[in-house]
């Protein structure tokens, strides 16, 4: 079907029998293909009957990524439930060009819903590689079971995305969570592996990425690693974004990583915005569209069993509470509890809100992208802690946070928030988040000077980074020393605080079922080393309408779906 | 008044007193049951009808056993504290998401319970409500109160028997004499209105074995009596709440051991859930709206308010040509109060609620309560229930029954009105109330 019209225009129709190419003739087709697609494909943000695709078609030698230069192309697109194409339900033609740098995306929809289904793209009589996607349960259903992926912070420099070959080894997924850090900005030299920040791989471009070019040539290397590209193309993704797709601890009209030399703060994160709407397998603003509003919060809902919410959690923040010491010395700053700082802004509150209310979902699983769990020290109970700052209003509400580019340098918020779960007693709230580069299991307590006896809100599991430096790294020790002595200070002091893992990379598998959510842990090898291993590591729980979270030692590898 | 104690005019015998009293004339005839127990029956069905039901009994050996574990929260349910409930829930079919219905209070939920159906169409929305044509607040526990056919009455037309088992005597009221065979409850503690589980527990055992109904409808008091009461809960220790549930715990599987010797458990539905849960309060986090009301001149003196402990309802009894301002007026005075979650116009269409409700429902935030019309001595108990935080309760089904699931959770949300249609369903009724059901049928 030939298609006309402005780049990103796309044509779909409902397809009929089409001519069955052969086996070899597939794989050859795709072979030749490797040549248009060279940054894989993916897919996205699934619903019961649509879910977004992506790729990048390169029409000629001179459309580099962020070139802005090539022609417009017509790059063809279908969908089959087999991986033959033998039939084919649905296709189209997308109109694409350098405006928006020969991305392609689009939302597939007349889909049923919990299903699989494969998905390519064509240009120039040749194909992309087969990708997989699989739509979300009808509204009313009522899942065995759901079960992702989930990872975080993936920075090119630091090693090997050994976590996303894992993610695409395993057969058990429903879809993949990103909870943020996709991609880093620096340049060479700037973050990379350990304590000498060495660069295992070296970003594209080798400065800072600042320009809108800058963004989309780094996109675009993200998306040539091999095992990205497979994780990619075997499940269907849920990404948000924290703080290093626009650059390091950004806020609302700022970051630490953005100096007025780079220009206008806005201008800058505008920029980031419209790369990432090009390259990212997401829906901003609800749409597939380009231009058309960079809103990335969001809900998902997959059946009555789990509804997602992702959170944006760095373009309507306050900025961050300068502090007399660096993290990880706690902070005594009264300020981190000012109610009229904000880590999520008024509507995304009202949203947040709306999401926690809904009556429907079981779990009420929100894509976090910084820890909500306390993470302090020198707590009181909060009926302690209120006449002495009625006087004095010199503590933190909950203690003095380690680390205040988290929700504990936004107490004000986090309280809101566990306010609106406990006078209403929502149950099932549970907060899946990245960020910290370290694995965690937590309770989240009403008043954490309280606990266990003021009760808890919520969960939170935390999963480690894929390559970015944990303290292992950071310090230059070996795994299992230093970490050892911090990771139990902090639970020595943060009893809520189930599990805690300073040292390794890797990623984590969260399954959901109607008596239990439970985390597992896979943690690798040296992220220098391509092939490293991948082990299985920990594995927490916790039981449905409890608020608590406990260890298991039967991981989900030893159970059957639905299993508790 | 939190609503949960017995609340009458002045000299008026409550529905208890009558019962009593129809005993000792005779118009009810008491069965001595072992324990020195007493179950009465209507004078009329006490032979002939006994006859018929033992003869309509033969036809089914189903058996249903509705468990209320008044005001437990569905966190309380643990292998810890109650190992046997938990492994109740565990091995059977359990709804971890399930909800009691506003207002989150003990008359309104066993009545739906036990219809079917929400207030709007049972005329039972509250424990406590303002009686317009007597002009007084009292508890709606009287058999007349309650306009909906019950599943009780609609398994006595089938020729089934029934029994109820309630330990808390305005549950006893409401639901008078519907039962096959109720349990006058004994020894009935003074404030608290209600018989120990221990009490309670032994009537259930007795009556299975004397009157062996087909459903029997049982309401376990202490939980929640001990919860109103305990100074410990805003603490979070809830020290005598524990011993309570502890104890409870043990009552429920001697009862389910009692149908296992009896060879009744292979044919028998059991279903365990609360009527709501219960959140705790101090002396300081006390809302009374009577005087922000007062100091309103149009409202003065022309609302009354009925305390439901977590949520009070308010009566316009002025003109009615000034009620859309009055409500106007409530709903913003309410709103402004701390400790006050939201405030609603009855008639707002999710609350169902109907007229008895009033014009204005106010619920609290948690670890707050009502304190109507004295902010000091109207309610001054720490355990409070009728506001959204005392919504969740635990709900789950077992038995021996083949029908019943087996180590089965579903996500979806189980709420009190299901359990008249799951017992429908279970013993097979055709039809439904006029209107259908509210509820839906979880088996």
């Amino acid at each position: 079907m030939l298609a006309t019209g402005s780049a990103g225009a796309a044509l779909t129709a409902i397809a009929g029998p089409t001519t069955l190419p052969a086996a070899d003739a597939l794989a050859a087709s795709e072979r030749a293909g490797s040549r248009y697609f060279q940054h894989g494909v993916a897919s996205g943000d699934p619903l019961p009957t649509k879910v977004l695709i992506w790729t990048r078609v390169t029409p000629t030698a001179a459309s580099r990524p962020g070139s802005g230069k090539g022609p417009r192309a017509h790059v063809t697109w279908e969908v089959s439930t087999r991986k033959d194409f033998r039939t084919v339900l649905r296709r189209g033609t997308f109109v694409t060009g350098p405006s928006r740098d020969h991305t392609v995306k689009l939302d597939v929809d007349g889909l049923r819903p919990a299903t699989w289904y494969y998905y390519r793209f064509g240009f120039q009589g040749t194909h992309s590689r087969t990708g997989r996607m699989r739509t979300a349960p009808a509204a009313e259903a009522t899942p065995t079971n759901l079960r992702f992926g989930v990872v975080s912070c993936t920075n090119w420099q630091a090693g090997y995305f050994a976590a996303y070959r894992g993610l695409a080894q395993r057969d058990d997924l429903h879809a993949v969570l990103h909870l943020g850090d996709y991609l880093y900005e620096y340049g060479a030299g700037g973050y990379g592996y350990g304590q000498g920040d060495v660069d295992i791989r070296t970003h594209d471009p080798k400065h800072e990425m600042v320009s809108l070019e800058d963004y989309r040539r780094r996109h675009a290397q993200y998306k040539t690693d091999h095992d990205l590209q497979d994780a990619h193309a075997r499940y269907t993704w849920i990404i948000t974004w924290d703080d290093h797709e626009v650059a390091n601890d950004q806020w609302k009209n700022g970051a630490e990583n953005h100096q007025a030399a780079e220009g206008d703060y806005h201008r800058r994160r505008a920029r980031a915005h419209r790369a990432y709407d090009e390259w990212m397998p997401v829906r901003m603003d609800g749409t597939a569209a380009l231009g058309d509003g960079d809103r990335l919060y969001r809900r998902l809902t997959f059946g009555r069993l789990a509804e997602i919410s992702m959170l944006d959690l760095r373009t309507y923040r306050s900025q961050q509470v300068a502090t007399a010491a660096p993290t990880p010395v706690p902070a005594a700053e009264a300020e981190v509890s000012d109610p009229d700082r904000t880590i999520t802004g008024d509507a995304q509150m009202r949203w947040l809100k709306e999401s926690l209310a809904r009556p429907q979902p079981f779990w009420k699983v929100i894509g976090n992208p910084v820890m909500i769990t306390p993470v302090t020290f020198a707590q009181l109970p909060a009926d302690v802690l209120a006449p002495i700052n009625d006087v004095t209003g010199l503590l933190p509400h909950d203690g003095l946070p380690y680390n205040v580019d988290q929700w504990d340098g936004y107490t004000a918020d986090r309280l809101e928030v566990l306010r609106f779960i406990k006078d209403r007693h929502i149950q099932n709230a549970l907060f899946v988040t990245g960020d910290i580069h370290s694995g965690w299991a937590a309770e989240v307590p009403y008043d954490v000077g309280n606990y266990p006896l003021g009760g808890t809100g919520a969960v939170e599991f935390v999963c480690t980074s894929v390559t970015s430096n944990n303290l292992k790294d950071i310090t230059g020790t070996p795994a299992r020393t230093t970490s050892l002595a911090v990771e139990q200070t902090i639970l020595a002091n943060n009893r809520h605080i189930k599990y805690l893992n300073f040292d390794d990379h890797g990623f984590s598998v969260l399954d959901l079922n109607a008596k239990r959510a439970q985390m597992d842990w896979f943690v690798i090898g040296d992220r220098a080393d391509k092939d490293t291993p991948i082990r299985y590591s920990r594995s927490f729980i916790s039981i449905s309408a409890t608020g608590r979270v406990k260890e298991t030692d039967v991981p989900l590898h030893r159970q059957k779906p639905g299993q508790s | 008044m939190c609503g949960c104690g017995d609340r009458h005019a002045p000299g008026e015998p409550t529905p208890y007193d009558v019962g009593r009293a129809e005993l000792a004339t005779g118009r009810r005839t008491l069965l001595k049951a072992g324990s020195g127990l007493a179950f009465s029956t209507a004078a009329l069905a006490a032979g002939t009808g006994a006859a018929d039901a033992r003869s309509a009994a033969a036809k089914t050996r189903k058996r249903v056993y509705v468990l209320v574990v008044d005001g437990c929260l569905p966190e309380e349910i643990s292998g810890g504290q109650t190992p046997h409930l938990f492994d109740l829930m565990v091995s059977g079919q359990r709804f971890a998401k399930a909800q009691s219905m506003p207002i989150m209070e003990t008359i309104p939920n066993h009545v739906m319970m036990m219809t079917g159906v929400r207030p709007d169409r049972s005329g039972v929305p509250a424990n406590s409500v303002y009686d317009r044509k007597a002009k007084i607040v009292r508890d709606l526990d009287r058999s007349s109160d309650l306009r909906a056919d019950t599943v009780i009455e609609r398994l006595n037309r089938r020729g089934l028997r029934t029994g109820t088992v309630l330990s808390k005597e305005y549950l006893y009221g409401i639901f008078g004499t519907r039962a096959t065979a109720r349990w006058e409850p004994f020894p009935v503690l003074p404030i608290t209105g209600h018989a120990p589980d221990e009490f309670t527990i032994q009537a259930a055992m007795a009556m299975v074995e004397d009157v062996d109904p087909h459903l029997m409808f049982v309401n376990l008091g202490d939980i929640d009596r001990y919860g109103h009461a305990d100074i410990t809960g805003p603490l979070g220790a809830k020290a005598d709440r524990r011993l309570a549930l502890a104890k409870t715990d043990t009552y429920v599987q001697r009862f389910v051991d009692l149908l296992k010797s009896r060879g009744l458990w292979k044919h028998s539905l059991l279903i365990v859930l609360a009527d709501h849960s219960m959140d705790w309060s101090t002396t300081n986090r006390v809302v009374s709206l009577s005087g922000p009301l007062d100091d309103d001149p149009v409202l003065r003196g022309r609302v009354q308010i009925a305390d439901n402990g977590g949520a009070d309802l308010l009566y316009w009894t002025g003109p009615t040509a000034q009620k859309d301002d009055a409500v106007r007026r409530m709903l913003r005075i309410a709103k402004a109060q701390p400790g006050v979650l939201s405030a609603h116009d009855r008639r707002q269409a999710s609350l169902r609620l109907g007229p008895e409700a009033g014009e204005v429902v106010v619920f609290c935030r948690s670890g707050w309560r009502f304190s109507d019309p004295d902010p000091r001595t109207s309610n001054p108990i720490p355990g409070n229930h009728g506001h959204p935080a005392t919504r969740p309760i635990p709900f789950f089904l077992n038995g021996g029954h083949p029908s019943v699931p087996r180590y089965a959770a579903s996500p979806l949300v189980a709420q009190t009105v299901d359990v008249a249609p799951t017992v429908a369903r279970f013993f097979g009724l055709t039809g439904t109330p006029r209107g259908g059901w509210d509820g839906t049928a979880r088996i």
